[in-house]
């Protein structure tokens, strides 16, 4: 590996992967490493399911859940908005052709112990058994607003400030607490209250990406990849090695080697890799990052349905965190095998939140409970970390860990703010421009 | 867009060096290169032919390694949903022939369901008969087959230089590919392919941005 690079990623988690590729595709040298024996890092899907009990220190059990090998399972797990970051890059990449994904059965929100459909147009929210009459009409008049504003025309204001706040903009239209709560939490996807000093442009513009992306492809406005999430960094991967990336797995990283404060290369403690940028994931610099917090979360086999989701074979439940006494919203994915992650008849669901105390595991009780009854359950805490610096002068550019979140437009914020700190530019799609040929017939 | 021509993702494997591109660049637009390493995978990716089989048209798409082969594993998402692979080897290098069965257990582990085909490449290369030295003799084929016959939906040879039997080897594909599903109708409906498939009708005339 004694070769010279541009740049060297360490780590084939999605971000890592997704950045890589921009970079080849940027006309780049990359050399992209990972310590582990397959791509992901921690957004792979483990599989067989035996792997999952090794990973989290269990005996293993064979197909004692259908087949073994049917199992892929997040370790993280997230949907894709249609209509967000994610997508776009997919599809402005040509990452897109080589996954293929199903829409989510369904969204859902929890009020009062029990859940409801999210109601996301105007029709929906008439019909939703989560608000009162008249608060039904409220809630109307304010998705029609929403739908109507138009960014770059004032006249679409009706006299809104757009810097008026999130909490002052639901006072305007009289929306009570409880329609707040799944407004900001269920359709504009806030972890947290802190939006609510926030502008209400950024309270609509979230919203808008909710109702756009369920009018893709209907259903609900979440999308899964076939075989778990696993394969987004391995799309990434593909397409960094198709414009010239060199993939090294299994490869231990001994130490990032340094000159006068900036880094120079990459050492597996024989021969030397030089490069002038390097990009990772926090455990491959540990020393140059801070811990931001922690994220529980419980993996959960199931052999029913979440109950009240008319059997949906994939939902996923926002549980506000007003609604159950805390400041960081729960979580809950489930998938099964219309995603193919998971055998016949099984369901595989995923119970997350921001930790708040010492007893993280209890936290996720609401979430739990709504389950009705778990055939396993694997329970992990993990400590988030950011970068000390923005990596300017080290030129060792590090990701952030995984948030609690269950979409992916913090990770493509991440990941768009690390291309131009790297680059000094915002990604040019144009220059993405590999075989997709369609040869002429015979 | 959506005709209704049976298609068949066709992955390419095998050691580096065999000449995988170069099969890809036949297949592609009939051309054939001395270069060789990395720097010659790079842009390859899928390409998808229309093959004529007189009662049918057939599309195959054929996916290049993009070099991941050579120092990693290639991953578990090249093998998704793929019909067929095409695994090849070179005449002349033996090492290239043996590893084969453990690629054939990677691609029944990832690609359930997916028929095997193998092609020895660089047929231009054999000497004359009794000067075998490193190639891959009959016996050895032979040997190999009976050992995986159920396995091996097809065996060809071919040479990317002289373009020998490879137009006879992508048909011979296509036709194998189409006869087996005809006698086992499978379709996939509810699939989404972002910026392919198309969306669900629109009630609003908004604009879309993407
Ligand atoms: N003489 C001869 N040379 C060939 C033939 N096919 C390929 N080659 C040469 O073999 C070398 C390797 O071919 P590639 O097509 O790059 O092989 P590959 O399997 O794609 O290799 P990697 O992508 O590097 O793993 C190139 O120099 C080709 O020109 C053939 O039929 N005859
Ligand atoms: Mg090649």
């Amino acid at each position: 590996m004694d070769e010279t690079y541009d740049v060297i990623v360490m780590g084939t988690g999605l971000k890592e992967c997704i950045l890589s590729g921009m970079l080849s595709v940027s006309g780049k040298k990359v050399l992209h490493l990972d310590k582990n024996t397959y791509y992901g890092g921690e957004s792979a899907s483990l599989t067989p399911l035996d792997q999952v009990y090794q990973h989290f220190g269990k005996p293993e059990v064979g197909d004692k859940f259908g087949r073994g090998r049917d199992w892929n399972v997040d370790l993280i797990p997230k949907f894709l908005m249609a209509n967000g970051q994610l997508v776009k890059l997919l599809i402005h990449t040509g990452v897109t052709r080589y996954l293929e994904f199903k829409s989510v059965d369904g969204s859902y929100v929890y009020k009062g112990g029990k859940i409801y459909k999210v109601p996301a147009d105007e029709r929906e929210a008439l019909a939703s058994s989560l608000m009162g009459i008249f608060e039904k009409r409220r809630f109307k008049n304010f998705l029609q607003y929403v739908q109507d504003y138009d960014e770059n025309d004032p006249k679409t204001f009706k006299g809104v400030d757009p810097s008026m706040s999130a909490k002052a903009l639901y006072e305007k239209f009289g929306l009570d607490a409880n329609t707040q709560d799944f407004t900001g939490h269920a359709l504009a996807l806030y972890r947290n209250d802190q939006y609510m000093a926030l502008t209400s442009l950024d309270l609509i513009k979230r919203c808008r990406l909710y109702s756009d992306s369920l009018s893709r492809y209907g259903k609900s406005p979440y999308l899964y990849p076939l075989y778990g999430l696993g394969e987004l960094p391995q799309g990434f991967a593909r397409l960094s090695a198709i414009y010239g990336g060199t993939y090294m797995l299994d490869k231990p990283v001994d130490k990032i080697v340094m000159e006068d404060g900036h880094v120079v290369g990459v050492s597996d403690g024989k021969d030397t890799a030089k490069c002038s940028v390097i990009v990772c994931d926090p455990t491959y610099a540990q020393d140059r990052c801070k811990k931001v917090g922690q994220v529980v979360r419980a993996i959960c086999i199931l052999n029913h349905p979440i109950e009240n989701t008319k059997d949906a074979q994939s939902v996923q439940i926002i549980i506000p965190q007003n609604q159950v006494g805390r400041k960081d919203d729960i979580y809950v994915c489930m998938v099964s095998a219309t995603h193919n992650v998971c055998a016949k008849n099984y369901y595989l669901a995923i119970v997350a939140t921001t930790v708040e105390t010492d007893n993280p595991e209890a936290e996720l009780k609401p979430g739990l409970d709504l389950l009705k009854g778990v055939e396993e359950k694997f329970v992990s805490i993990v400590d988030l970390y950011e970068p000390l610096d923005d990596g300017q002068d080290s030129k060792i550019f590090i990701s952030k860990s995984y948030d609690a979140t269950t979409h992916f437009e913090t990770t493509c914020d991440d990941v768009l703010d690390l291309f131009k700190r790297i680059t000094g530019e915002d990604f040019d799609f144009s220059k993405v421009k590999h075989t997709d040929v369609e040869a002429v017939g015979e | 867009m959506a005709t209704g021509i049976p298609s068949f993702k066709v992955i390419l494997h095998g050691e580096y060096g065999v000449g995988k591109s170069s099969i890809f660049r036949r297949f592609m637009n009939d051309t054939f290169t001395q270069a060789t390493g990395k720097q010659s995978t790079i842009g390859l990716d899928q390409c998808t032919r229309t093959i004529d089989l007189g009662s049918q048209n057939v599309k195959l798409t054929l996916w290049d390694t993009g070099g991941m082969e050579r120092m990693s594993f290639i991953g578990s998402s090249y093998y998704r949903g793929a019909h067929a692979a095409l695994l090849c080897y070179s005449v002349n290098n033996k090492d290239t022939f043996s590893i084969l069965s453990q690629y054939i257990l990677d691609i029944v582990m990832n690609a359930e369901g997916a028929k095997i085909f193998l092609c020895g490449n660089m047929t231009d290369q054999l000497g004359p008969e009794g000067s075998e030295g490193n190639a891959v003799t009959d016996t050895d084929l032979d040997q190999f087959m009976s050992q995986c016959q159920d396995v091996l939906s097809g065996v060809y040879r071919v040479s990317c230089k002289d373009s020998s039997g490879l137009e006879e080897m992508f048909r011979d594909m296509a036709r194998v590919l189409h006869q087996d599903t005809m006698s086992r109708m499978t379709m996939r409906r509810d699939m989404i392919r972002p910026g392919d498939t198309p969306e669900r009708e629109q009630t609003t005339e908004k604009k879309r941005c993407c």
